[in-house]
């Protein structure tokens, strides 16, 4: 009788699992700046029940919602109702096209490609007042928002010329998911990592191939597509962990965050098989200290204070501890750890003209934070709070990984691993 | 990941734990699976309310009088009051601001208005020293329109009994009304982050005012403070008369403060808390525990030399039942249960459970038992322990931050 009752108890999501204690809501940072939205446990577990019995019963609020994960993390049952919430969207949108703005935003390997070809151009016009205007009337993004800037070489180009080349003569080998931002906007940061990885010991090489992970086409509906890039992405991955044997390391939490959990959980793109060899630097990393198969020598005068923020994504993945614990072992790093509240933006939601005030109202708490801490600058895992946090403090922001290849004293530390210099 | 110590579960017995050793210069990692039930608690702790039904005064000489499986005994009753000034200052460090003391204690409100024995009180909530002398008779018991987590017929009604002279005054404002457009989400936590600007405060208080004419005392739901009681201030300078919180059903914005607070404080000392992940095993060698896995730190096991478990009970799943057996589905530790599902339960919520004073079975130093033999450097803290009961006995709270701090000692004295 035991098994029949528990079989009989059991969903695709657990929304059963539900106890309706309302912790979800205490968290949301939707629900706690607008009454348009109905809160985690309305939209996920109890919604559900509804829209199971008729799927009219969705209510369209859903979209408000960040996918920020903040929820699941407090749950003390273990509800996934984002992915609730998320299911009950994307079935709502099928058969539905996205708008431009929103094709335009999600594809950001898209726009990064076209910017890159004319980057001073695109800095220039995206910046431009006209031009804002024009996107923020014709194609509702927000005139407050900047676009970040474009770099004019590709990190992948600047790999292949000036580092593809040494990384086989490494003892050891990792491949490295760089993301569209560090491709199109930020190649500085993929460079220090292979700045890093290099002076402990380790060759850096990129995926087969590697396409956006789509993160942003799934918060914008564009389903297909994302699931054909999750398939491509997949498909490298595999090959890099499975045949080749190296570990991906990424330096984006969202990207992680993607590829691990929501390619399977909503693309139906499975990565279990490869799942624990994808993880995020910072985490690779911390373990070869802990384990002492590396070294790691910071320089003498390297002095900031700086504050750490955990992104959401980073949160729901329970990772911020590595990189919290790796920067904590910079001696000249005063380093602040800032309570975790959302910064608003999830990726492309703050962009948009309709969302814009209350993307800023979620951020007011982390940035009332930042200014208290009184540093120089904020470190944190996500490029996207990177944007938000920079526009909306005035502080420059930083990844862990830039932020270690920065203190790191280089020719010390491949000494101490044993390369020649 | 090495650390000196690692805490499972993130509720008040682990976070006690978990500052009292970053306090002594300890490396802590709290591993925490979601919120604890602090978000349940209105603002007290009790340290020991009931013996058999019958309201206690005097808790520091009724902890002497209970048996040798209760978490008190094995501490050693001359250590509590000790413990318990301790503990006191504990929270008021983390900018918890609690009044009482452990050896008389004085009266809390339920949310239903019944007047129950406790510890300590936040400072702004209503308490109560003597039910013969109450600190005013004619009070107003503000209600806010459309908020329904408060009961205001049984709190009216329970506050009477108690020979308050009750005006119950129904009121809402501008932005109180804006709020009920969610109505099934109108909860003392979303109301907590909404009325915070002064204009609101000014708003609400203009209100009381105008409403509680001849009232000694005004009560208010604790709607207001989420981050520290400086609202409640604010808004005592713009009421007239004397104001009180009165506490309201969960989730209880009062509890979420104190949680938050004591979160903060234990990052301040350098701990680390992971929010969302979960103990899910341990490695062991003999009695000894090496490591815990946890589901998302996956194959880095935290390491330590001590571990605490502070993972609550059923309604946190520090404890589980299945249709067979109760058990600790971390370690499977020994537990101190009764074998036969009929025994577990009473019918009627409010009979005493059996199963309320389930929990691992523990040595005197409050080390966990397994097949029969204590882990050596694993203790068990909180509502996880067998041998009491935070509904009927009212010691939860009470028992959560003195076992933490019991065993705070053991550790660092190496005990
Ligand atoms: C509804 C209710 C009302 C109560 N009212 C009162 C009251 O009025 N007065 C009073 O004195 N006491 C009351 N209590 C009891 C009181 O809440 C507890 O005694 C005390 O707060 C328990 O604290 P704790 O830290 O031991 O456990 P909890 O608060 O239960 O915290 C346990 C923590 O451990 C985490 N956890 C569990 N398993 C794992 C795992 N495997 N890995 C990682 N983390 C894990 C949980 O997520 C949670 O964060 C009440 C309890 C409940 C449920
Ligand atoms: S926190 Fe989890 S159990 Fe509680 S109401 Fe939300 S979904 Fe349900
Ligand atoms: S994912 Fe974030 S925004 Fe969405 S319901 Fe959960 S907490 Fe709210």
């Amino acid at each position: 009788m035991a098994e029949r009752m528990q079989l009989c108890n059991i969903s695709d999501n657990n929304f059963e699992q539900c106890t309706k204690c309302s912790i979800c809501t205490t968290v949301c940072p939707v629900a706690a700046v607008t009454t348009d939205y109905p809160g985690p446990k309305q939209a996920g577990p109890d919604g559900e029940r509804y829209r199971l019995k008729d799927h009219a019963y969705y209510d369209k609020a859903l979209k408000l919602c960040l996918n920020c994960k903040r929820c699941e993390v407090a749950c003390p049952s273990g509800v996934n109702i984002a992915d609730i919430i998320q299911h009950a969207r994307m079935k709502a949108g099928e058969g539905q096209r996205a708008s431009l703005r929103d094709t335009m935003l999600a594809n950001t390997d898209l726009l990064g490609m076209v910017a890159n070809l004319v980057a001073p151009v695109a800095n220039a016009t995206l910046g431009l007042a006209p031009t804002k205007l024009v996107m923020d009337s014709v194609m509702a993004i927000d005139k407050h928002r900047t676009f970040p800037a474009y770099s004019r070489t590709k990190f992948t180009t600047w790999f292949k010329r000036h580092a593809a080349k040494e990384q086989d003569a490494y003892p050891n080998h990792v491949s490295y998911f760089h993301g569209c931002y560090v491709n199109y906007n930020f190649p500085k940061l993929g460079q220090d990592l292979v700045k890093l990885m290099n002076a402990v010991g380790y060759g850096v090489h990129l995926l087969d191939k590697e396409q956006c992970c789509g993160v942003a086409l799934i918060a914008n509906g564009l389903y297909k597509q994302a699931k054909r890039q999750a398939r491509t992405n997949a498909d490298s991955i595999r090959k890099s962990v499975k045949d080749d044997h190296l570990t991906v390391l990424t330096t984006s939490s969202s990207c992680t965050f993607n590829l691990r959990d929501e390619y399977p959980s909503l693309l139906g793109v499975d990565t279990s098989d490869v799942r624990d060899g994808i993880m995020i630097a910072t985490r690779f990393i911390y373990n070869l200290v802990d384990e002492e198969k590396i070294k790691l020598i910071f320089k003498q005068d390297f002095k900031k204070r700086m504050a750490y923020h955990t992104a959401c994504h980073m949160q729901r993945m329970g990772w911020q501890l590595y990189s919290i614990e790796l920067l904590r072992r910079i001696p000249g790093l005063d380093l602040q750890v800032l309570e975790q509240e959302c910064c608003g933006i999830s990726g492309t939601y703050g962009f948009k003209k309709e969302n814009y005030e209350r993307s800023q109202a979620i951020g007011s708490i982390l940035f009332k934070h930042i200014e208290d801490a009184k540093v120089e600058a904020v470190i944190t895992d996500c490029e996207t709070c990177k944007w938000q946090i920079e526009m909306s403090t005035g502080l420059p922001v930083e990844n862990p990984i830039s932020v270690l290849a920065d203190a790191l004293d280089v020719e010390a530390t491949r000494r101490a691993n044993g390369l020649q210099i | 990941m090495r650390t000196d110590t690692v805490i499972i579960g993130g509720g008040l017995s682990g976070l006690t734990c978990g500052i009292a050793l970053a306090k002594r210069g300890q490396r802590v990692t709290i591993v925490a699976s979601g919120q604890s039930t602090l978000l349940f608690n209105g603002g007290s702790m009790e340290l020991l309310g009931n013996i058999d039904g019958i309201a206690v005064t005097t808790p520091l000489e009724a902890i002497g009088t209970l048996p040798q499986s209760h978490p008190y005994s094995k501490i050693g009753a001359d250590k509590i009051a000790g413990l318990a000034d301790e503990a006191k200052q504990l929270l008021a460090d983390a900018g918890i601001d609690m009044e009482g003391n452990a050896s008389a204690n004085h009266w809390r409100i339920t949310p239903m208005g019944v007047a129950k024995p406790a510890w300590l009180t936040l400072k702004e909530n209503l308490r109560i020293d003597d039910l013969d002398k109450l600190p005013a008779k004619r009070v107003a018991l503000m209600c806010i329109r459309g908020y329904f987590d408060q009961p205001n017929g049984m709190l009216a009604q329970g506050l009477r009994e108690l020979g308050f002279d009750v005006k119950a005054i129904e009121f809402t404002t501008d932005d109180i009304t804006s709020l009920r457009r969610s109505p099934s989400e109108m909860r003392a936590t979303t109301l907590a982050k909404r009325l915070i600007s002064n204009s609101a405060l000014q708003r609400i208080a203009d209100q009381i005012n105008n409403l509680s004419d001849d009232a000694e005392l005004v009560l208010l739901p604790s709607v207001f403070g989420q981050t520290d009681a400086t609202d409640f201030q604010t808004l005592q300078s713009m009421v007239k008369k004397p104001l009180r919180f009165v506490a309201t059903l969960p989730p209880s914005v009062a509890g979420g403060r104190i949680q938050a607070l004591l979160r903060h404080y234990f990052k301040m000392l350098g701990g680390n808390y992971l929010m969302g992940d979960s103990a899910v095993s341990g490695q062991f060698d003999g009695d000894k525990l090496l490591g815990v896995t946890t589901a998302k730190l996956g194959d880095m096991p935290l390491k330590a030399n001590n571990f605490v478990l502070a993972s609550g009970s059923f309604i946190s799943r520090g404890l589980v039942a299945n249709y067979e057996r109760v058990f600790e589905p971390v370690f499977d530790l020994d537990v101190d249960a009764d074998g036969e599902r009929e025994q577990w339960t009473r019918f009627g919520v409010l009979e005493p459970q059996a199963y309320s004073r389930y929990g691992v079975a523990t040595d005197n130093d409050l080390r966990c038992m397994k097949d029969g033999k204590p882990i050596q450097n694993l203790r068990a803290i909180g509502s996880v322990l067998s041998g009491h009961d935070a509904v009927k006995m009212g010691d939860g709270t009470g028992v959560s931050m003195l076992t933490a701090l019991a065993v705070t000692k053991g550790i660092i004295s190496g005990k």
